[in-house]
């Protein structure tokens, strides 16, 4: 069993990262769709610590003889399915810049080749 | 459908090729006057942009440096927009030879091909690259052939002709970083007809080429690895 203070101070750690989302979201500095992950694991923190003996029954489970080792493995699993996550919005956005910047410049052109025909035939009538 | 009839582009990707712009331009119009050209200039540092505006240039400017993916594909898209039937890709640095567009062309107006691509190696004849390159260009092209099936000797030859069904389906979607061999396999997935066609290519007239000797690990290790992973990954479509 883990000590009563180290579970209520976890538990105010779990709230304080609760309530940085909160913040960050209610001043639209994060789109919902993206802090659903963080969301995710939030509550799963919460678990854990509100329910200690999940953990050693995990760590049992997968074969990991101290609990926190246990811990460790499935909070850096979870970052790298975040880190994962990040790279395929990453990769989304990197896909619309692409075609962004190349309509952009098939605009440009446009308009230039708009602008000078637009001369061309300005010139022709002061002529 | 006969000569006449089709709307080529010539697509001439530039970066950083104020030298050497000029003359791939003149070259074009004296060999191949009736074809249509866009050089598509990625963002160059030098002068290549007011080049083309000095001259007169049919020329898209990039805003931003998308290498020689995203520029290849903005001559596409612009390609598809203006309703051209044939688009060439042809290198801005004096490399390739305009004077084989007219042999080139003819497979894909005669419907025989989908994709044209101009090859050092079908008869070994001009610029071969050097020997460790050459080495190179031989492992991805049998890493293609293992992967998709399709024979292609010379895979990294940006000398390329494809008809309208590809210039639909490269606007939409084109490998971005290194994208020659990348582009054989997506066009083989989508049912392609490939030829591999002779063409003599020159050295490079003024500038350094876009893949320095450190870079060509790095682009041996990512393409390969590109190639490996785009058959698994490519859920086979049909237009």
């Amino acid at each position: 069993m883990i000590p009563l203070v180290l579970q209520l101070a976890s538990l105010v750690g779990i709230l304080i990262y609760f309530a940085v989302i909160f913040c960050l979201l209610k001043r639209q500095f994060l789109l919902l769709k993206y802090t659903l992950m963080w969301i995710f694991s939030g509550l799963v923190m919460a678990i854990v610590v509100i329910f200690p003996g999940l953990l050693e029954k995990f760590s049992e489970l997968v074969g990991i003889s101290t609990p926190s080792n246990a811990l460790f493995a499935a909070l850096i699993f979870i970052i790298l399915l975040i880190l994962m996550s990040l790279t395929s919005i990453i990769s989304g956005l990197s896909t619309t810049n692409i075609k962004l910047i190349q309509s952009v410049a098939l605009l440009e052109k446009r308009v230039r080749d708009l602008e000078n025909t637009q001369t061309v035939a300005k010139q022709q009538k002061i002529v | 459908m006969n000569s006449q009839q089709c709307k080529v582009l010539v697509i001439i990707p530039a970066h950083n090729e104020e030298q050497n712009v000029s003359s791939v331009i003149n070259n074009l119009r004296r060999k191949v006057p009736e074809a249509d050209y866009v050089i598509v200039n990625d963002c160059s540092s030098d002068k290549t942009g007011e080049v083309c505006r000095k001259n007169g240039y049919n020329y898209i400017d990039l805003p931003v440096n998308l290498g020689i993916g995203g520029g290849v594909q903005a001559g596409y898209q612009y390609a598809l927009k203006n309703g051209y039937d044939i688009a060439i890709q042809h290198d801005g640095d004096g490399q390739h030879d305009p004077a084989f567009i007219m042999d080139l062309v003819t497979p894909i107006i005669d419907d025989k091909a989908d994709i044209v691509i101009g090859s050092r190696f079908v008869t070994g004849e001009g610029y071969q690259s050097s020997g460790i390159r050459r080495l190179g260009i031989n492992f991805l092209s049998s890493l293609i052939k293992f992967c998709c099936g399709v024979n292609i000797k010379d895979v990294t030859s940006g000398y390329r002709l494809v008809n309208r069904k590809f210039i639909q389906i490269y606007a939409s979607e084109y490998a971005q970083d290194y994208p020659e061999p990348e582009a054989i396999i997506s066009a083989a997935m989508y049912g392609a007809r490939i030829l591999e066609m002779p063409v003599v290519m020159h050295e490079r007239t003024y500038g350094t080429s876009s893949i320095s000797a450190l870079k060509t690990i790095y682009y041996m290790i990512k393409v390969s690895m590109a190639i490996l992973i785009y058959r698994p990954t490519f859920a086979r479509r049909y237009l």
